[in-house]
C-alpha cells in the first residue's frame, strides 16, 4: 500500500517528462530506494545505448532507421512521461532508438559541415558538466519562479515548433526560426539556453527524489528525463552550429 | 585538432558528470526555504507567506483591555 502511495506521488514539472505529484512528505517505505549513485549509473547505461544506436545509424545510413527512431522515440517519451513505473523498460529502448535518429541526422550534417558532430557532442557534455558543477555548488539555485520561467519558455518553444511543423504542410512556415540570419541564430541561442537550464531542473528533481527516498524505478525515470533534455540540447546545438557555419 | 579538442572536452565533461553527479549537493543548495516543491505543478504555485499572513493577520498582539460602555 505504501508502495502504491509512493508510486503515485509523481506529476509534471518544468521539464515535460516530470510529473506534478511529487510529495516531499511521503517517502518510500521499502527496501530499494532511489539514490544519486543509481541514477548516475543508469544515465551512463542510457548514454551508452544512445551511442550504440548512433554508431549503427552512422555506419549504416538509412532514412527508415532515422525517421523510425524519431517516431518511436517520441511515442516512448510520451508513454514514459505518463507511466514512469515502466521507465526501466522504456527508457533504454528510448535511448537506443533516439541514438538511431541522432546518428543519422549527425551524419547528414557532418557531410555538409565536417567536424560538426564532435563539436556538438563536446559542447553538450561541456554544458552538462558545467551546469552540474554550478548546481551542486549552489551557484545556481532553482526556485519556483525559475521553474515557472523555464516551463513557460519550454512550452512556448514547443508550440512554436508545432505551429511551424503544421504550417510546413501548407508550403509555408515561420521563416526566421530556421534561417541563418541574425534572428535565426538569436532564436537558436535562446533555445539552447532554455534547453540547458532544463538540466538544472533535472538535477534538482533527481536530488530531491534521492533525498525523499523515492522508489528504485525513479532512478530510471530521472535518468530518462536527463536523456530527454540532453538529446534536445544536442539537437539544438547541432542546429545552431549548422546555422553559424552556413553563413 | 578540432576533433581532439572537442573529444577531450566531451571525455573530461563525462568524467566530471560521473564523479560529481554522485556527490550530494552543497548545504547552500539543499538548505533553502525557496526550494522547488515538486508536489505542485509550476502553474499552481503555493505562496506560504500569504497563507501565513492571512492566518496570523487576525491575531492582535498586546494586552487585552476592558471596554467601558459608559
Amino acid at each position: 500500500m505504501a508502495r502504491h502511495a509512493a508510486l503515485e506521488t509523481f506529476g509534471r514539472s518544468g521539464n515535460p517528462v516530470f510529473g506534478n505529484k511529487f510529495n516531499q512528505s511521503q517517502g518510500f517505505v521499502g527496501s530499494e530506494r532511489m539514490t544519486l549513485d543509481g541514477t548516475v549509473n543508469k544515465t551512463g547505461i542510457l548514454l551508452g545505448l544512445c551511442f550504440f544506436g548512433a554508431i549503427i545509424s552512422w555506419n549504416i545510413p538509412n532514412p527508415f532507421l532515422m525517421v523510425g527512431g524519431a517516431l518511436v522515440g517520441f511515442c516512448l517519451a510520451i508513454y514514459t512521461s505518463f507511466v514512469p513505473r515502466n521507465a526501466g523498460i522504456t527508457a533504454p529502448i528510448y535511448a537506443f532508438v533516439k541514438g538511431l535518429f541522432l546518428g543519422g541526422i549527425s551524419l547528414v550534417l557532418e557531410m555538409q559541415f565536417p567536424g560538426i558532430a564532435i563539436q556538438a557532442i563536446g559542447l553538450t557534455f561541456g554544458t552538462l558538466a558545467s551546469l552540474l558543477f554550478f548546481y551542486k555548488s549552489g551557484l545556481i539555485k532553482p526556485t519556483e519562479n525559475f521553474r515557472l520561467m523555464i516551463f513557460s519558455a519550454t512550452f512556448g518553444i514547443m508550440i512554436l515548433y508545432l505551429v511551424s511543423f503544421v504550417m510546413s504542410f501548407f508550403g509555408s512556415g515561420i521563416g526566421f526560426i530556421h534561417s541563418n540570419g541574425i534572428f535565426g541564430i538569436g532564436f537558436s541561442l535562446f533555445v539552447v539556453c532554455i534547453a540547458a537550464l532544463n538540466l538544472v531542473l533535472d538535477f534538482d528533481f533527481i536530488e530531491q527524489g534521492a533525498e525523499n527516498s523515492l522508489p528504485k524505478y525513479m532512478e530510471w525515470y530521472g535518468a530518462f528525463s536527463l536523456m530527454v533534455t540532453l538529446i534536445w540540447l544536442y539537437l539544438e546545438i547541432l542546429r545552431l552550429l549548422a546555422k553559424l557555419r552556413s553563413r | 585538432m578540432n576533433s581532439i579538442i572537442f573529444g577531450l572536452l566531451a571525455a573530461i565533461s563525462l568524467f566530471i558528470f560521473f564523479n560529481l553527479g554522485k556527490v550530494k549537493a552543497s548545504n547552500k543548495q539543499t538548505n533553502r526555504d525557496d526550494r522547488i516543491n515538486w508536489g505542485t505543478p509550476p502553474w499552481r504555485k503555493k505562496n506560504p507567506s500569504s497563507k501565513r499572513d492571512s492566518s496570523s493577520g487576525r491575531i492582535i498582539e498586546g494586552e487585552a483591555e476592558e471596554i467601558n460602555k459608559d
